[in-house]
C-alpha cells in the first residue's frame, strides 16, 4: 500500500475526477487524448466557453485536464502519465481485494461516505473502466471484467460491454484486446442466449465506421471475417450487397476486398461445393459473375488516375482463379482441390482467357499524358496475368498466341524493372 | 509477440512546438553523421536508458514489459552487449511475472499469457538459465491451451490466432517438450489458414499478413513441415512487400515499416526465397531509420523511434548479415549461439 498524503480522499485525485466525468456522463460516445492548447479551440468549435460540467477549482490552471461537452470527452495529454498510473495502481489493488475477500464489503467501504456504497466487484468494474480508457491493451483489466461477467446471466450487462468497447475504440481503433473482447461477448451472448442477426449486423456496420477513419486496420477487418462463421447464407449474400457501395468508394482498400473475398468464399462454399441442385450454382455462378464484371468496371474506371490500385487487381486474381477452378469447368461434379494443377482446359475457360488477355493489352497501351500512372497499372496488369500462369500453365501458349513474342518479351521486361528476381524465377521455370 | 506495427509520430523537428506528448525528439538539425553505418553503440545507450525513462509510453506499456524486455535483451546479445545488463535483477524480475498456472505475465502481479511465457522463456535462453526453470509447470502451461482441432488459444479466455501456434512449438521447442502437444494436428490447423495468394493469417479466411506468415512458416520450420508451404507462390506474394524506397510493407498498399524486414524476411529465408527482394535496399532503408543521435531504430525514416522497431531493425540487419551484429535463427529469433547451445546440450 502506497504511503502517500494524510488521507486516501487527498491520494489519486485525478482519477477520481476522471471517474467523476464518467458517471456524470454515461452517454460519451467518443473519447481522445488532446494537447491542452486544444481545449480553447474545441470551446469554440462547440460554441462554447468556460462550461464545465464537473466539480474542479476554479484555477484556470488546474481545471484544463478533462473537455467534455456534447458527450464527447477529451483527457489533456499533460495529466495522461499521471492518470496513468494512478488508474493502474487503484485498479490492481481494488482487484486484489476482489480476489481476496470475494464480494463482501471491507469496512473502508461500509465508511465509504463520499460517494454511494460500492463492493469491491463494483470497484474492480469502475476502476477497469477508466483503465482500459486510458490504456486498452492492459489484459488484466479485461479479464477481470470478463470473469466477473461470465457470473451474470443479465444480457443488458453483455451489451452495456459493447457500448464501453465501443467507446474504447472510438480512441484506439486497433487495439487488440479490445476487439477480442468484443469476440468473447458475441460468444457468450451466442452461448447464454441466441445471436440475433441484428448484433452482427451491427457488429459488421461498426467495422466499418471505423474503418472510414482508420484505414485498412487489420484487427477491425479480421473482426468483420469473423463475424461471417455467425453468419446464414442469406446475410453473407446481404452484406456483399450492403459492402459493394463503401467498397466502390475504397478501391485501395485491400482489407475490404479480402473481406468481400471470405463472403465470397462462403458462397462458393455453401452454393457450389455442397449444394445439391442446379439452382444453387446458378445463383454462385450469377454472384461470381457479378464480382468479376464490377471488378473490371473498377480497374478501367481508375485507369489513368493518380494511384494505383493494386488492390482491384489482387482482387481479380482471386476472382479469376476461382472462376476458371469452379465455374467454366464442364464436369459438375468434381470440384478440384485448391493447389491442384488440375485445370483442364475447355472453351469456356480459353474464351475467358481471352478475354483477360484483351483487358491486359488495353492496360498495356500508353497515351500521351500521364505516363508513370499507365506504367504503374501495366506493372499490376502484367503482374495479374503472370502470376495466372503459375497456376495455370497453359496460359503462357495463349499469351504467345494472341499477343506474339514482341509483346511476351514486353510483358517479361516490365515485371524485370520492378521486380528482376521474379523475372529470373518466371523465366528458369 | 505484437505482430501489428504501432503508429508511431513524427520527431519533434522544432523545440517550441507543443511535444508530440508519448515520444521523444530529435533535431534534425543536429545530425550530421551519415547513415550509411549501423551507429551500434548509440542503439546499445538508447536501450539501456529506455528501462530508466518514465515516459507515457512506458507507463502505457507496462503490461507487455516482458515483450519490451526480450527485444531490448536480443537486440544488446546481438550487438555482443548483454554482459552490460544486471543478469540477476532481470531474471529475479522475470520469475516474479511467473503465475501459479505456469505461465508468465508481461508484468509482476498481471494475468498469464502464451504471449509472455514465450518471451519469459527466450529471455532465460538469452542468459542460459532455462535451468531456473520448472519446466514440467511452465509447459503444461502452454500445451494446454492447444485446443481439439489443432489451434492455440491465447490464455484461458479463448482467443484463438496462428501467433499463438507458433508460440506454442517454438517454447516447447525451446523446451524440448514438443511431444507434450499434438503436433500432426497443431501443423493441420496452421495448414488450414493458408490462402489462395499462399499467405497465412490469423484463422482459417482470414487475410495474409506478413506477421501472421511468419509465425506460420516459422511453426512449420520448427516442426519439419515446411514442404506444406508453396514456395514460390508465397514467395511472390513476400517479394511484393518491397517498395520503391527499399523497405518492406506488411500487405499490399501499406506503408513500408521496419518491423517487416524482419517478419518477411525470416519468412523469405526459412522458404529459400530471400534472393528475390533486392537486400542492399533493405539494408539501407533500415539504416536510414535510425536516430543517429540519440540512438534507436523508427518505423520508417524520420519517425519517433521505440525498442520494438529497434530489435527489429537490429534483427533484420542481422539477417542480412550486416557487420558486427551476430546471427539470428529466423524461425527461433534468438542468436544463433543461443540456439545451437540449447539444441546441442542434453
Amino acid at each position: 500500500m502506497r504511503q502517500g498524503p494524510s488521507s486516501e480522499e487527498d491520494c489519486f485525485g485525478l482519477l477520481k475526477q476522471f471517474e467523476h466525468v464518467l458517471e456524470s456522463d454515461p452517454l460519451i460516445d467518443e473519447v481522445g487524448f488532446i494537447h491542452p492548447s486544444q481545449f480553447t479551440l474545441l470551446d469554440k468549435e462547440a460554441g462554447s466557453s468556460n462550461v464545465y460540467q464537473h466539480e474542479v477549482q476554479l484555477n484556470s490552471e488546474i481545471s484544463r485536464k478533462f473537455w467534455n461537452q456534447h458527450h464527447k470527452l477529451g483527457i489533456s495529454t499533460d495529466i495522461l502519465v499521471q492518470l496513468c498510473k494512478d488508474a493502474k495502481h487503484v485498479f490492481l489493488l481494488a482487484l486484489d481485494e476482489y480476489k481476496c475477500h470475494g464480494n463482501v464489503c471491507s469496512e473502508s467501504q461500509i465508511k465509504n461516505i463520499s460517494c454511494s456504497p460500492s463492493t469491491p466487484e463494483s470497484d474492480v468494474m469502475k476502476h477497469s473502466q477508466a483503465l482500459l480508457l486510458l490504456s486498452s491493451d492492459f489484459g488484466t483489466a479485461w479479464n477481470a471484467r470478463k470473469f466477473i461477467l461470465s457470473k451474470t446471466d443479465q444480457i443488458s450487462a453483455f451489451t452495456e460491454e459493447l457500448r464501453l468497447s465501443g467507446l474504447i475504440l472510438s480512441n484506439s481503433p486497433k487495439s487488440e484486446s479490445t476487439w477480442s473482447h468484443r469476440r468473447w461477448i458475441i460468444k457468450m451472448i451466442s452461448r447464454r442466449f441466441s445471436t440475433p442477426q441484428e448484433i452482427i449486423t451491427k457488429e459488421s456496420e461498426l467495422v466499418e465506421s471505423i474503418g472510414e477513419r482508420s484505414k485498412m486496420n487489420y484487427r477491425a477487418w479480421y473482426h468483420r471475417c469473423w463475424l461471417v462463421s455467425y453468419m446464414a447464407i442469406e446475410q453473407v449474400i446481404q452484406e456483399l450487397n450492403k459492402s459493394k457501395g463503401w467498397a466502390g468508394l475504397h478501391v485501395a482498400d485491400s482489407s475490404c476486398f479480402h473481406y468481400r473475398r471470405r463472403l465470397m468464399l462462403k458462397v462458393l462454399d455453401f452454393f457450389y461445393v455442397k449444394g445439391n441442385n442446379v439452382y444453387d450454382r446458378t445463383q454462385a455462378h450469377k454472384i461470381w459473375k457479378e464480382e468479376l464484371v464490377w471488378n473490371k468496371e473498377l480497374v478501367e474506371r481508375y485507369v489513368g488516375r493518380e494511384f494505383f490500385y493494386q488492390a482491384l487487381w489482387l482482387h481479380r486474381r482471386f476472382l479469376s482463379l476461382n472462376w476458371i477452378m469452379y465455374f467454366a469447368c464442364n464436369h459438375s461434379d468434381v470440384s478440384p482441390e485448391p493447389g491442384e494443377s488440375s485445370i483442364i482446359m475447355n472453351e469456356e475457360i480459353a474464351n475467358f482467357i481471352n478475354n483477360e488477355i484483351h483487358l491486359l493489352e488495353s492496360c498495356m497501351t500508353v497515351p500521351d499524358t500521364k505516363f508513370e500512372d499507365f506504367q504503374a497499372q501495366a506493372l499490376h496488369a502484367v503482374a495479374y496475368m503472370l502470376w495466372l500462369t503459375k497456376k495455370i500453365p497453359e496460359l503462357w501458349r495463349m499469351l504467345e498466341e494472341k499477343l506474339g513474342r514482341e509483346k511476351v518479351k514486353c510483358l517479361l521486361s516490365i515485371i524485370g524493372e520492378e521486380r528482376p528476381s521474379l523475372l529470373l524465377h518466371l523465366v528458369n521455370v | 509477440m505484437s505482430t501489428e506495427e504501432t503508429e508511431r509520430g513524427p520527431r519533434r523537428t522544432n523545440p517550441e512546438s507543443p511535444p508530440n506528448y508519448n515520444f521523444s525528439s530529435r533535431s534534425k538539425l543536429m545530425s550530421s553523421t551519415s547513415s550509411s553505418q549501423l551507429v551500434a553503440d548509440k542503439h546499445v545507450r538508447y536501450i539501456l536508458m529506455a528501462e530508466k525513462k518514465e515516459s507515457l509510453e512506458s507507463v502505457v506499456m507496462d503490461h507487455l514489459r516482458m515483450n519490451g524486455a526480450y527485444w531490448g535483451l536480443t537486440t544488446l546479445d546481438l550487438l555482443d552487449k548483454l554482459g552490460t545488463v544486471p543478469e540477476d535483477e532481470v531474471l529475479s524480475w522475470v520469475m516474479t511475472c511467473q503465475h501459479e498456472s505456469g505461465g508468465f505475465a508481461g508484468n509482476t502481479g498481471h494475468d498469464p499469457h502464451i504471449l509472455y511465457t514465450l518471451s519469459a522463456v527466450q529471455i532465460l535462453a538469452l542468459f542460459d538459465k532455462i535451468s531456473i526453470l520448472d519446466v514440467g509447470k511452465v509447459s503444461s502451461y502452454v500445451a494446454g491451451l492447444q485446443n481439439e482441432d489443432g489451434s492455440f488459444s491465447g490464455d484461458i479466455w479463448g482467443e484463438i490466432d496462428t501467433r499463438f501456434s507458433y508460440i506454442a512449438i517454438c517454447c516447447l521447442s525451446i523446451l524440448k517438450c514438443l511431444d507434450k502437444i499434438n503436433v500432426e494436428k497443431a501443423v493441420a490447423y496452421i495448414v488450414s489458414c493458408k490462402n489462395l495468394d499462399g499467405g497465412f493469417g490469423c484463422t482459417p479466411g482470414a487475410e495474409s499478413h506478413a506477421g501472421q506468415i511468419f509465425c506460420c512458416v516459422g511453426a512449420l520450420a520448427i516442426t519439419g513441415s515446411l514442404h506444406h508451404v508453396d514456395k514460390d507462390l508465397l514467395g511472390w506474394w513476400l517479394c511484393e512487400r518491397q517498395v520503391k524506397t527499399g523497405g518492406l510493407n506488411g500487405r499490399p498498399e501499406k506503408l513500408p515499416d521496419v518491423c517487416y524486414s524482419w517478419w518477411v524476411l525470416s519468412s523469405l529465408i526459412m522458404i529459400d526465397r530471400v534472393h528475390w527482394i533486392d537486400k542492399a535496399k533493405l539494408v539501407k532503408f533500415i539504416l536510414d531509420c535510425q536516430d543517429l543521435d540519440n540512438g534507436g531504430i523508427s518505423d520508417r525514416p524520420d519517425d519517433a523511434v521505440d525498442i520494438f522497431h529497434t530489435y527489429f531493425g537490429v534483427a533484420g540487419l542481422s539477417l542480412l548479415e550486416y557487420p558486427g551484429v551476430k546471427t539470428i535463427d529466423p524461425a527461433y529469433a534468438l542468436p544463433v549461439d543461443v540456439i545451437n547451445r540449447i539444441l546441442f546440450t542434453r
